[in-house]
């Protein structure tokens, strides 16, 4: 859950993209980055390889604003994505409020798409956690391509939502999608918080 | 300084006064600020959190694999002022501790007063309270409106 502090009416979440390898995950992050007013960001810790692939994690964090009389701050997270460094993305994955599995969809991708996803599912259930209980949105990343090189949302869908949560096409390099997926992420981890209307 | 619960408050006072370290950070293990002093930004004491709970993490899994219970605290120092990090349990889970302390004191002394500051707290903390709902029915249209002027939309 995410952390409340109610003496000084803070709430902080921390929020996960999870993905394979080059789908985007540190692209989304460099996007709110640079488009996030520097008064309300900190900076953007990278721990990366030599040719900028994520070895550790990637972690920016947001000051929201004032949500119903709290100041609210998020975490954003990304995991390593490449297939050997599955240890770090448990280490980062710990106490994760909600996260977005980024989707590259490209079709010579797919097989390593459901690889990223299954391995979610397994380090989730590692920590107790039913991927079903978890707040989770899909970004279907990189549908600036050309058609022929990519799956469209609805085969993305077919493929990937079965629990019909949100899915959001994007296309991280130039920003389209990033901030709706960063929105409905927030929505789902908030909605955790919020007081439920009665009944009818 | 500040603290998420108040109760936090004069055992890490104490600790501060006897240490005399220059910077304390307490989180919990996936890298939530639970107490700080010595931090000037918000935004920055949450990078100092989550990287201190990334080197904890990594260690601990380090010790995992080597077949080792646990490799314990973590010294770093350096020429103008050393690093203490150290897990520690508590009755409302794992914590970890950062403490930067500078030549006026030294680590074994750090040391000696995080040993009494885990006692405190384990003393201090009362009964975990019941979560419930802190935010209103009707959160989204503030949520909505802080992100579009976070993006600028």
């Amino acid at each position: 859950m995410p952390l409340v502090n109610f003496t000084a009416r803070e709430i902080t979440c921390k929020l996960v993209y999870y993905g394979p390898g080059r789908c985007g995950k540190t692209t989304n992050l460099q996007y709110i980055h640079g488009r996030v007013p520097e008064h309300r960001r900190g900076n953007m810790v990278s721990l990366a390889t030599q040719s900028d692939r994520t070895l550790f994690f990637d972690f920016l964090p947001l000051e929201l604003g004032v949500i119903s009389g709290f100041t609210t701050r998020f975490q954003l997270y990304t995991v390593p994505g490449q297939v050997y460094y599955n240890a770090t993305r448990r280490l980062v994955l710990q106490g994760a409020d909600g996260v977005v599995f980024v989707v590259d969809s490209q079709a010579r991708r797919f097989d390593d798409n459901v690889e990223s996803f299954q391995n979610l599912q397994e380090n989730l259930l590692d920590q107790g956690i039913d991927v079903r209980q978890l707040p989770l949105v899909l970004q279907y990343n990189k549908q600036d391509l050309p058609q022929d090189l990519i799956l469209n949302p609805a085969e993305l869908d077919d493929a990937f939502n079965f629990r019909a949560v949100r899915s959001q096409p994007a296309d991280a390099l130039h920003g389209t999608g990033v901030f709706e997926t960063l929105k409905a992420l927030s929505g789902l981890v908030l909605e955790r918080l919020a007081v439920r209307p009665p009944a009818s | 300084m500040r603290a998420i619960e108040p109760w936090v408050e004069p055992p890490l006072s104490a600790f501060l006064a006897e240490s005399a370290a220059r910077v304390t950070l307490l989180m919990t293990a996936s890298g939530q600020v639970v107490a700080q002093h010595g931090f000037t930004r918000s935004l920055d004491v949450m990078a100092a959190a989550a990287l201190g709970a990334g080197i904890v993490a990594s260690t601990t899994e380090l010790a995992r694999v080597m077949g080792t219970a646990t490799l314990g605290n973590a010294a770093h120092q350096g020429a103008a002022m050393g690093i203490f990090l150290s897990p520690f349990d508590t009755p409302r889970g794992r914590w970890i501790a950062l403490v930067v302390y500078g030549p006026e004191t030294s680590l074994g002394l750090v040391q000696l007063f995080f040993g009494r500051l885990v006692a405190d707290l384990a003393g201090a903390a009362p009964p975990a309270p019941k979560s419930g709902p802190v935010l209103a029915e009707n959160f989204e249209a503030e949520l909505n409106a802080s992100l579009r002027s976070l993006f600028g939309r």
